[in-house]
């Protein structure tokens, strides 16, 4: 084991697979001697050299769609969008290109693509908005959205290796905040499974990225109220692990959601959706959704603070539905 | 561009079998989407325009990648090695079809080096060729990718981002501008204020421009680019004017068009004039061409029937291990 920052494993995880596979390179803007925004890309072109690690021109769509194209030659591109903002100029190759290519081929083509950029909140407080959620709804492709420094190199590393195209994307509050435990040598998370963050029987919290930090405290809050909350990371958004989702609201039938992004047509929407059409007779109150509500996240911090879900919003979704009372199970 | 042209060929007559094999080409795309047309109202005619498609993609190498324009790209994969039949039955939706009914009709396989037709929108190809340009590069190999578009994609974003990137990294591609003269009902006068192969000198590129009814000029020109993109001196930008003479769609009568205006252009449609000149260089008489035009009709109509027999897709062909 080794204590690293969630950037820290970023970039190990992709050092790794370029030095385990010579058809891995990096495109993106800064990436070179700069390091990356953020540092995301530090120490990757002394390492790798121009050749591996692209600084391109500012054409997020021609990288994405260079990298598509390269895919079909057989390699296996990470194009890094310096911000989740800037995907949209990206979004043709994303949904009709990488998307579309394996099914529309029969599966002759296979779009081995890792997209990775920056979302939510940060220490430097800029390109805030969080997109995630329109990916997850586009079939053929896999979105994750680690919140640990070790599903951070796991998820990356299962991304770069998927021979579908993946998008990581990366809180930027979570960037330099932690450093944790990440296992030396392979590390490989897979793609699909959430990861049970803290177990409870009381009320199941289903959280991504930086909110579940606010979920687990939120959480330790309430277990001085006598309330047990369960807390899942996603960690996966397309495909998401319904089973854990499931079996978890079976125990508890008390659900809430959680995320940065917007609430409305959030992540959490699809979520609360499957488990009403799924596990209805089991819920035994309404099911809560926190989110950001529908205006553009602002500058000002003092702004910004009230947008931004808080332990303290979790907390009341999760008191409110825990005092519903709702028929037994 | 100015350096002699490597391998490329020069006339007519110095490869006579070359010539009729690229006649014969011609004259299979316009009788096969002719084919196309009369079964499918909503097909994309690609009369008059056969010169800059066969030109711009008979000499590649089978390793080379194509990305033809969505307007007649059939010919290119059926050049490549794609069967004519299972091309009828990606016309027709059929289950046959190198899609299987998923992908858009005028789609094709990718076994033969192309870039295949995933969704209807105009613009991304130019990327998914750039990156095959991409990977040659990364690779050091001698590869090139050929891309054609239409004068009106040349004004989606891709256009730019593509010739720049290709510009800046220098990559083996050589993009082809099939310039017809219409995005649908717009007339080019309406989107194009200066000719697309002047753009070239702002990405630091070669540009030229070229009579796309020539399909001999084609050949030549885009000859060159692609030996420039083998030698590794980087990417091209082509403008081959050439005309739509039908409607957007096969049934689209044009009324937007003044009357009269396609005239001139039909006058000059490339296979009248290039059957002419096989003539008078005693390459073929008029028996011979309309032997081959008998030939290759009985062919397409053969393609069609056997299509025609496969079935419409059923529910096997909408499955697929996805990610939910």
């Amino acid at each position: 084991m080794s204590r690293v920052t969630f950037a820290e494993a970023l970039v190990g995880a992709i050092a790794d697979e370029m030095r385990r596979d010579p058809d891995v390179f990096l495109i993106g803007q800064d990436i070179g001697p700069f390091g990356g925004a953020m540092q995301g890309a530090r120490g990757l072109f002394d390492e790798f050299g121009p050749r591996r690690v692209r600084d391109a021109p500012i054409s997020e769509s021609a990288m994405v769609g260079a990298a598509i194209g390269a895919a079909l030659q057989g390699k296996r591109p990470i194009v890094e969008i310096s911000f989740g903002e800037f995907l949209p100029c990206a979004m043709n190759q994303i949904v009709l290109q990488a998307a579309n290519l394996r099914y529309m081929t029969d599966g002759d083509a296979r779009v081995p693509v890792t997209i990775r950029t920056r979302v939510g909140d940060g220490p430097y407080r800029g390109h805030p908005q969080s997109y995630e959620a329109w990916f997850a709804h586009v079939p053929g492709l896999k979105v994750v959205m680690p919140s640990t420094p070790a599903d951070a190199r796991g998820l990356m590393t299962a991304a770069i290796r998927d021979d579908d195209p993946v998008l990581v994307f990366e809180q930027m509050f979570l960037y330099h905040a932690i450093r944790d435990e990440v296992p030396d040598g392979e590390h490989v998370v897979p793609i699909g499974p959430a990861r049970l963050a803290r177990a409870g029987l009381d009320v199941t919290v289903v959280a991504t990225a930086w909110m579940v930090h606010r979920a687990l405290e939120a959480a330790r809050q309430l277990a001085t109220e006598g309330i047990d909350v369960e807390v899942i990371d996603l960690r996966s958004l397309a495909p998401w692990d319904d089973d854990m989702v499931l079996r978890s609201v079976h125990k508890t039938g008390r659900l809430v959601v959680a995320h940065e992004a917007w609430k409305v047509g959030g992540i959490g929407a699809e979520i609360a959706a499957a488990v009403a059409e799924r596990a209805f007779s089991h819920l035994r109150a309404p099911i809560a959704r926190v989110g950001a509500p529908s205006i553009p996240i602002p500058s000002a911090a003092p702004l910004r603070t009230r947008v931004i879900p808080s332990a303290e919003q979790i907390g009341d979704a999760v008191r409110v539905t825990a005092r519903d009372a709702g028929p037994a199970v | 561009m100015t350096e002699a042209a490597v391998g490329a060929r020069e006339s007519v007559v110095d490869e006579p079998r070359r010539t009729l094999e690229v006649y014969r080409w011609m004259l299979w795309s316009r009788l096969f989407e002719e084919e196309c047309g009369r079964r499918n109202p909503r097909w994309f005619p690609v009369e008059g325009e056969e010169a800059t498609i066969v030109g711009s993609f008979f000499d590649l190498r089978p390793d080379d990648v194509a990305a033809p324009h969505y307007r007649g790209p059939f010919v290119v994969y059926a050049m490549r090695g794609a069967e004519p039949w299972r091309l009828a039955a990606q016309a027709l939706g059929r289950s046959d079809g190198y899609s299987r009914g998923r992908s858009v009709p005028f789609s094709g396989p990718l076994s033969v080096n192309i870039v295949p037709w995933v969704a209807g929108d105009l613009g991304t190809t130019l990327g998914v060729a750039t990156g095959a340009g991409l990977a040659f590069a990364y690779e050091g190999s001698d590869r090139v990718c050929v891309v054609s578009f239409g004068d009106g994609t040349a004004n989606r974003g891709d256009f730019h981002e593509n010739l720049n990137l290709a510009a800046c990294w220098n990559l083996p591609v050589v993009y082809v501008c099939q310039h017809n003269g219409w995005a649908i009902s717009e007339s080019a006068e309406s989107y194009l204020p200066a000719p697309i192969a002047a753009r070239a000198a702002g990405y630091g590129m070669p540009g030229e421009s070229v009579d796309g009814n020539d399909v001999d000029a084609v050949r030549e020109t885009v000859g060159r680019a692609v030996q420039r993109a083998r030698r590794g001196d980087g990417p091209s930008l082509i403008e081959a004017r050439t005309y739509r003479l039908g409607g957007h769609w096969s049934a689209d009568r044009s009324p937007y068009r003044a009357a009269g205006a396609a005239e001139p252009w039909r006058a000059r449609e490339p296979l009248a004039a290039f059957a002419a000149r096989l003539k008078e260089a005693g390459l073929a008489d008029s028996d011979a061409l309309s032997e081959l035009t008998q030939q290759l009709q009985a062919e397409v109509t053969e393609a069609f029937a056997r299509a025609e027999r496969s079935p419409e897709p059923g529910p096997d062909e909408l499955g697929w291990e996805a990610p939910p």
